[in-house]
């Protein structure tokens, strides 16, 4: 029933799951790819978020 | 402005990006012994797992670079720096023997697998794991295996955090594999003893074969095996390959052969520079005057950003390190506590 995506860094293969947010960084779980501020970046290596490549 | 960096790690490109985004009119040029492109360290962790890692793992190719304005002699290797010229000598690649000037060099060679001296009398018995190269001829060594829908089994020397990354995910690509480590737990650098005890329980979980308190003496070929020598032991351990995954050393020949002080690295000031003001040293090869490195890919991409803005003359503040949580790529698992650092 998800409609949720993942996302993944090149940088370092660090997963973004829509499911599941990323509290640390202040980002609800449910959050969007395209409602995550650009300032944003990965919680593990620090890339940005156009770093990041939609999983399929 | 002429700046010359030798490395295309993510500490160099990361770094000669940021420089020209700030400053297009810099003369910036990346020099490098790949042949393959820039790519991702860390995603070497994934390299079994992953089918199309080859192709995948590259962020730019060096053409696309160029496009972005960054200079780029790969295939080459740097001789030697001239600190009173300001020159360095190279040679490969399309320049068979050249010299070139640099206004500020940027040191950025990163680090090679570390081999334990007693090993190095073995050394083409075993395997290490620290670079793309060294990838592609493991999983060519397995693509042998797999063709005939077999799968080898591995010997892994060394329980620290790239050992475990690497039985982990040779273990999810489906081969059968057994660390060797001579500490009495697992990543004992990075993992509160709690954390080491839940890693080894999840190892055994998934069937990962764990010996500690091992002290390997030596390999010794046996027809298609090779067998991993322990000290006071008669028991005969055989594999079909062995990687040494013992740690990693800072490529620092270059900087000792021009007089620059280095330690296990390069000794760099809270400014990342070295004891010759043009020349600045980033990421694994860059020791702090707290005796730090860095070597994780969130305060090396910080020191990079940081170095460029620096220069650029944005910045006049030293470079502070970045709150960050290292991360074992260990399928499955997840630490308790904040790793050590």
């Amino acid at each position: 029933m998800s409609n949720f995506n993942r996302y993944q860094c090149s940088v370092c293969d660090h997963i973004y799951d829509e499911a599941l947010g990323d509290p640390d960084s202040g980002i609800e779980p449910g959050t969007l790819w395209e409602d995550i501020p650009e300032y944003w970046v990965c919680p593990e290596c620090g890339a940005e978020k156009s770093a990041f490549v939609l999983m399929s | 402005m002429r700046i010359v960096i030798i490395g295309s790690g993510i500490a160099g490109i990361t770094f000669a990006e940021k420089m020209h985004t700030l400053n297009q009119d810099a003369e910036i040029t990346v020099l490098t012994k790949e042949t393959d492109g820039y790519y991702s360290r860390p995603i070497l962790s994934h390299g079994f797992s992953k089918q199309d890692i080859e192709q995948s793992i590259i962020m730019k190719t060096f053409a696309q670079l160029e496009q972005n304005g960054i200079h780029i002699i790969s295939g080459t290797e740097v001789t030697a720096i001239d600190r009173k010229q300001r020159t360095l000598t190279i040679s490969g690649g399309d320049n068979v023997v050249a010299t070139l000037n640099y206004d500020q060099l940027i040191l950025a060679q990163g680090s090679a697998a570390f081999i334990p001296p007693p090993f190095l009398a073995y050394r083409n018995q075993f395997y290490v794991f620290n670079s793309l190269t060294d990838l592609k001829l493991l999983r060519k060594f397995r693509q042998a295996y797999t063709e005939h829908n077999k799968s080898p089994d591995w010997a892994i020397i060394g329980g620290g955090l790239i050992g475990c990354e690497l039985a982990s995910d040779l273990n999810a690509a489906g081969d059968q594999v057994t660390i060797f480590h001579a500490m009495d737990r697992l990543m004992e650098r990075q993992l509160v003893a709690e954390d080491s005890q839940s890693l080894l329980k999840h190892f055994q979980s998934c069937a990962v074969n764990i010996l500690l308190d091992q002290a390997v003496q030596g390999f010794e070929r046996q027809g298609d095996k090779v067998s991993v020598q322990i000290k006071d032991t008669a028991e005969n351990y055989q594999y079909d390959a062995v990687i040494v995954s013992c740690g990693f050393k800072p490529r620092t020949e270059l900087a000792e052969d021009t007089g620059l002080e280095t330690s296990r690295g390069i000794k760099v000031n809270n400014f990342l520079q070295t004891n010759d003001e043009n020349i600045y040293a980033l990421g694994d090869v860059a020791q702090l005057p707290n005796e730090k490195i860095y070597a994780f890919i969130m305060p090396i991409r910080s020191q990079a950003l940081w170095l460029a803005a620096y220069l650029n003359g944005d910045i006049t503040e030293p470079w502070t390190p970045p709150i960050f949580n290292p991360k074992a790529k260990v399928h499955g698992f997840t630490a308790e506590h904040p790793y050590l650092f």
